[in-house]
């Protein structure tokens, strides 16, 4: 177990596939006996009923001692520090339960972002007195879309530059967390759809300004067989596409052909390597789909 | 007057199917404007749409007797123009440069809905008849139907009111003039989130309770228009493959809120069937990877028909447009799709 872990971040626009591919992620690694904490952005009711872990246990008992799914609730930091803070039991709930404390949370802003990153840190410190997670050797943080992604990152400046005192020495501290290559890893991740790529290119530069983070790998969603193929291979395609009558094949070579050359552009704009997950053509259930995918992503090294 | 409002998550080309509609009604000879947050080059370039314009009216060809804008929803500009107008003029240039202002009008969680509400509120007044708005890709969206209530609840609360005057009021008496118990309370959040914090942020919202109040009203009664069905027909754009979730997560949610969905659009679907020849190669793999994701799709649309078929006004299937369809063309020809002439209400 090291000292000090990196963070495994899944970023990018919404519904590009953050949350089906981090599981498929950490699926695969936790099936391999690395123990994994995922750190979802969504709660997870929620998330259930996008992506279903059941039968987990039956299916991949190894990976289900292994696989930690949480999602930190920032209401809930809130309320710990002030239960820290305030050991007498009543003089918390008062706080709590007062109107003065819940719409200052509610309304402040960057707040609620910058304790949900301060315990982001931690956990990749190993600071955090977490339950039987805390020994993981993989922390992997499926983030929310570019903007709130975006947005939570800069909580941490927010509040080194517009506050002052301890708070702002502690932004101080997280912005440089955030902003050392050597704490993470970052896996924006895209479908080549026009504007997801736009959004990705727009995150990306903003990354690297900001935070001088740049991607390890980009991972390419949902994409056809097209995408990876060897260059003589696209050729023959290209050549039957153009001598059939069949609508059918020339629209899917048609898509097949833009998103090669998209992802090509991609490639070079971003300056890393990409990584194609194809769409999947048959599954039974969801931990199917996130196996299959796990295949594909056990590519992407984990200290890029 | 009527009002759109689509949902949907990122990546179903919701904001095409809204400027399509909008390009539908306007050829129908009404004044109509489409509202997005962050259109794709491609449509931008469609819509002729400048960075920085706020509002513009699109060139059709051939030419409508109706007329289609477009209006980018940008929470700062319109937070801006609303502090502008609405205002006390002594306090607009405190607000606008106080330093918490920025963060909060962009970070705020449903601000870009409240300033929807705001948006169409405006358009209203200069006399559009149709309006149809774009949502931003999140299933968060639909917070906009509860955020101005909270704004409003923000607004009225006491709290703003109490803090932002006892601010005010102790800036020039001290801490004491409150009560011993309140001051105890106070001090004792400061300390947990930090005094600065505290004080920037009541400071900035003792200023900003008089733009809040008359904000809170305003949304109430454009709140009051998107529930009224007459005026408001929500619709929901998803892809096949994200059909049945978002069917369910939509109309459930919308109906908690009591908000029926209208119509549901699955857009992407795949249209042309390949043909029975067996190929070999990359052209094969291709082909039987079309053939399998294709009918995976229409096994989904099917799903959707049988399970929300009676709970929806009307389901739709939208095909995924060739790649060389560009600009315009494709407005027009999602339009010809939407089935707006024969079926709108």
């Amino acid at each position: 177990m090291a000292a000090q872990s990196r963070i495994v971040i899944f970023c990018g626009k919404g519904g590009t596939g953050k949350t089906t591919l981090s599981l498929s992620f950490g699926l695969h690694h936790a099936a391999a006996g690395r123990k994994v904490l995922v750190v979802s952005s969504h709660p997870l009711p929620e998330l259930a009923v996008a992506v279903s872990l059941d039968g987990l246990a039956q299916r991949y008992p190894a990976a289900a001692q292994n696989l930690f799914v949480v999602h930190l609730e920032a209401r809930e930091l809130l309320a710990e520090l002030v239960r820290n803070n305030f050991p007498v039991q009543w003089v918390a709930r008062a706080i709590l339960e007062s109107d003065i404390y819940n719409n200052l949370v509610e309304v402040a802003p960057g707040l609620k972002e910058f304790y949900f990153l301060a315990r982001l840190q931690q956990l990749a410190e190993r600071k955090a007195t977490a339950g039987d997670y805390a020994n993981y050797d993989l922390l992997l943080w499926d983030a929310p879309a570019t903007g709130h992604f975006l947005g939570t990152l800069r909580s941490a400046k927010a509040f080194e530059t517009y506050l002052t005192g301890p708070l702002s020495v502690a932004g101080a501290d997280l912005a440089r967390f955030f902003s050392n290559a050597a704490n993470i890893v970052l896996l924006p991740t895209t479908t080549l759809e026009e504007m997801a790529l736009q959004e990705t290119a727009e995150m990306c530069q903003a990354l690297d300004q900001d935070f001088q983070l740049r991607p390890a790998r980009v991972l390419l969603n949902l994409v056809s067989p097209v995408v990876a193929a060897a260059q003589d291979e696209v050729t023959r395609l290209s050549r039957d596409a153009e001598q059939s009558n069949d609508p059918a094949l020339r629209f899917a070579v048609e898509r097949g052909l833009v998103e090669r050359q998209r992802a090509s552009e991609a490639r070079r704009q971003l300056g890393a390597p990409t990584v194609a997950v194809e769409r999947a053509q048959h599954w039974s259930n969801d931990l199917d789909l996130l196996s299959q995918i796990g295949r594909t992503l056990a590519a992407v090294p984990v200290n890029a | 007057m009527k009002v759109t409002v689509y949902v949907g998550t990122g990546g179903v080309g919701k904001t095409s199917v809204a400027a399509a509609t909008a390009l539908a009604r306007a050829r129908t000879g009404i004044k109509s404007m489409v509202l997005t947050t962050d259109p794709a080059l491609r449509l931008r370039s469609a819509l002729r749409l400048q960075s920085g314009v706020l509002e513009q009216k699109v060139t059709l060809d051939p030419p409508s007797n109706g007329e289609l804008w477009a209006g980018l929803l940008d929470v700062k500009t319109t937070l801006d123009e609303a502090v502008r107008l609405y205002g006390d003029p002594k306090l607009v240039d405190r607000i606008l440069n106080h330093p918490i202002y920025a963060t909060v009008a962009n970070s705020l969680a449903g601000m870009q809905e409240l300033m929807a509400v705001e948006r169409i509120d405006q358009l209203r007044k200069r006399g559009f008849d149709n309006i149809v708005v774009d949502t931003a890709p999140s299933r968060h969206a639909l917070e906009f139907l509860d955020k101005p209530v909270f704004f409003a609840g923000l607004a009225s609360s006491n709290w703003v009111k109490l803090v932002g005057r006892s601010y005010q009021f102790v800036s020039r008496t001290g801490l004491a003039s409150l009560g011993r118990k309140t001051v105890d309370l106070y001090a004792r959040v400061e300390e947990i989130l930090g005094a600065n914090l505290v004080r920037q942020v009541l400071d900035f919202y003792s200023i900003f309770v008089s733009i809040a109040e008359g904000y809170a009203e305003r949304a109430e009664k454009t709140v009051a228009l998107l529930k009224d069905p007459s005026v408001t027909e929500f619709r929901v754009v998803t892809t096949p493959q994200k059909a049945l979730r978002d069917a369910r997560y939509f109309t459930d949610a919308m109906a908690s809120r009591n908000f029926p969905v209208g119509v549901l659009f699955i857009n992407r679907a795949w249209q042309p069937e390949p043909g029975p020849q067996s190929r070999d190669g990359l052209t094969g793999r291709l082909v039987d990877w079309y053939r399998a994701v294709r009918q995976a799709q229409y096994g989904e649309i099917e799903r959707v028909r049988r399970e929300y078929g009676g709970k929806v006004r009307r389901i739709a299937a939208l095909p995924e447009l060739d790649r060389d369809v560009d600009g315009l063309d494709a407005l027009e020809r999602i339009a010809g799709s939407l089935g707006e002439l024969t079926a709108s209400r």
